[in-house]
């Protein structure tokens, strides 16, 4: 049976939907533990939250603060169970749609209210 | 039964000790295999690579160094051991201990 | 045909190397001072440059992805932010110069301050990128960028003493001014080994579809780009000693510059530098945007591409559209361009050890490379690089208080 190196191939791979459009990398990787059972690879975590926690605690507290000033309150992070990963390669797909995932709010936020409003934007190709 | 849920970047990196509480190293890695349950397919931690890299072990906690310690120091030092899941004791996810002595253990080649 | 159109990459990243403002500016001020005593440490920027464009180049068309995917995915989001964060600070500083070099350009064609350039020329890029392809830019850039050969005519008209030249193409000590000699030795290196070059090259491989078919390509284009470009910087410094060395006239305004060209060849050098200085600064600055933007959004995973259009990838697209407006700003404000090139070359100079020491990782790594690793050539020219990398860090910031101009 093939085996995955969860820090190697798994932790900051890119991430693709079933479209293979880009939708992030794979920010944190949480695990169920059960006594008397092997750790189980339980969900992807994408979003600037669980990036942040990972470079320490004063890179959260320097983030909290920024937001702050922004005036950001909603956390837009999407966790995945990993039951969702269809292919391990280079990249990791998931059978899910950029469209439904909340990580993708910034995304379909500068979409909508700032890149479609100047002409030229809209398309698949240039 | 408890479960718990944790983040992979806090066991990677973090010292492990044997049994008799020496120092054997940090994990560098954790391997999964695909497993079929009745309630569908699970990808479940069937070993933890412990490596070590003698003196330098104190410095090469980030990954870039390991890396790079790896590339320059070639052989000499550096031992990685491959620990089943089940010797791997996790209660304290700050300090992993294995339940086995260092001797017992085997190597990657 | 289709070879001659994959040089076009090279090129334009070379001349983003060494025909832009930093390495004008950086060259003629070293021949004005040194004479040609300093041509080696355009040599020695050459080569580097060419061996760290090859090597990214190399890691884009075996593993299919650029380097600042590499940077996130093999050494983990916490490293990553460390060259992420001296790339974004230094190449800001230079993507400002480079609009500087631009708006000085049309001062002088046109009389209106540098300052009201800036905006414009921020937005007439930022249209381009909005609309243009990446073979657009590419090939746009390498095309015009071509009107830069001005100065290997201007440095032949000038008849120099070719056995002197190929003297100061050898390392040499100064004799006097040492300071003053290695300040200016480690802002050319700064204006030559820029991050945002190798990186752009990386991407530039993917947007360009390469392949390991694309190997062979990769090594002339590197080789190429980088001779030509190198060798005109070197003309400018030959043209620089020769025309304003002997005036004992020490850089301190563009205008001076121009003098270079304006003496050999009169009107037209004149009007050809001005051309030059505007195009191959307009294109230095598509280069930089891109090469941060392609970082960000490369290492935070978004969907990015210049061939896409911008409703497709919509974080890219924001952010290059915030840095080349921001960018403007230095400029638009009144900023002495020259004093900013100055500052962003000695600052380049200090940031290259945390681009170029990871590189030594994974160029030696046969998952990503396969059977492509480093051979013992390019590892040794690596680890040069690298070792030079930390004795710039280490001297960049004492020289340029020392003897800083």
């Amino acid at each position: 049976m093939g085996g995955v190196n969860l820090a190697h191939d798994v932790l900051d791979a890119q991430l693709v939907d079933h479209r293979q459009e880009k939708i992030g990398r794979v920010d944190a990787l949480l695990l169920e533990l059960e006594d008397g059972r092997p750790p189980r690879v339980a969900t992807i975590v994408i979003g600037g939250a669980a990036r942040a926690r990972r470079v320490g605690p004063w890179f959260v507290a320097l983030r909290r603060a920024l937001r702050w000033l922004f005036r950001q309150r909603a956390e837009h992070v999407s966790r995945i169970p990993f039951d969702k990963v269809r292919r391990i390669g280079d990249s990791i797909e998931l059978d899910v749609d950029e469209r439904s995932l909340e990580s993708e709010h910034l995304e379909q936020w500068l979409k909508e209210r700032v890149i479609c409003r100047i002409p030229g934007a809209e398309g698949e190709q240039k | 039964m408890s479960a718990r849920t944790i983040a992979l970047d806090q066991l990677v990196g973090r010292v492990v000790r044997d049994a008799d509480g020496r120092r054997i190293g940090r994990i560098e890695e954790l391997e999964a295999e695909l497993v079929l349950e009745s309630h569908g397919n699970d990808y479940v931690v069937t070993r933890f690579g412990v490596g070590r890299f003698g003196i330098l072990d104190t410095i090469a906690s980030g990954r870039i160094v390991q890396q790079l310690v790896r590339r320059l120091v070639r052989a000499t030092s550096y031992v990685r051991y491959e620990i089943p899941w089940e010797w791997m004791d996790l209660s304290d996810v700050a300090h992993p201990r294995v339940t086995r002595r260092e001797r017992e253990l085997a190597q990657a080649p | 045909m289709k070879k001659w159109g994959e040089v076009a990459l090279g090129v334009v990243t070379s001349i983003g190397g060494f025909l832009e403002v930093g390495s004008i500016a950086t060259s003629t001020q070293a021949g004005a001072e040194f004479g040609y005593r300093l041509a080696w440490v355009l040599v020695l920027g050459t080569l580097s440059l060419g061996f760290l464009m090859e090597m990214t180049g190399r890691l884009a068309a075996v593993s299919q992805r650029t380097y600042a995917d590499l940077l996130r995915e093999r050494f983990g989001y916490r490293f990553f932010l460390l060259p992420l964060a001296a790339v974004l600070v230094v190449s800001f500083l230079v993507l400002a110069s480079e609009i500087g070099g631009v708006s000085i350009a049309l001062q002088m064609a046109t009389g209106i301050s540098f300052s009201w350039w800036a905006i414009p020329v921020a937005l007439l890029g930022w249209a381009l990128l909005w609309r243009g392809t990446f073979g657009i830019v590419e090939k746009g850039t390498a095309l015009l960028g071509l009107v830069a050969i001005v100065f290997a005519v201007g440095a032949l008209k000038l008849h120099p003493a070719w056995p002197a030249v190929g003297r100061g193409l050898l390392p040499s000590m100064p004799r006097d001014d040492r300071a003053r000699y290695w300040y200016l030795a480690v802002s050319i290196l700064g204006a030559s080994i820029s991050p945002y070059l190798y990186l752009f090259y990386s991407a530039g491989a993917i947007e360009d579809g390469w392949t390991i078919e694309h190997l062979g390509v990769n090594r002339v284009t590197a080789g190429l780009g980088n001779l030509f470009g190198g060798g005109l910087a070197v003309c400018s410094l030959i043209a620089a000693a020769l025309v304003l060395a002997p005036r004992e006239i020490r850089v301190d305004r563009y205008e001076q510059i121009a003098m270079v060209l304006a003496s050999p060849l009169g009107r037209a050098g004149f009007v050809l530098f001005l051309a030059t200085l505007c195009i191959t600064c307009f294109g230095s600055t598509l280069e930089i945007v891109l090469a941060l933007a392609y970082t960000m959004a490369q290492g935070f995973g978004w969907n990015w591409s210049e061939n896409l259009k911008p409703g497709k990838d919509a974080r890219f697209a924001t952010t290059y559209t915030v840095l080349i407006l921001l960018a403007a700003v230095p400029v638009a404000i009144g900023l002495n361009p020259l004093t900013l090139t100055n500052v962003a070359m000695v600052a380049t100079a200090a940031s290259l050890p945390v681009t170029v020491i990871p590189l030594f990782v994974l160029m030696n790594d046969g998952d990503i490379l396969l059977k492509h690793t480093n051979g013992w050539l390019s590892n040794g020219a690596l680890v040069f690089i690298a070792l030079l990398s930390v004795v710039l860090l280490v001297a960049a910031v004492p020289l340029q208080l020392l003897a800083g101009g």
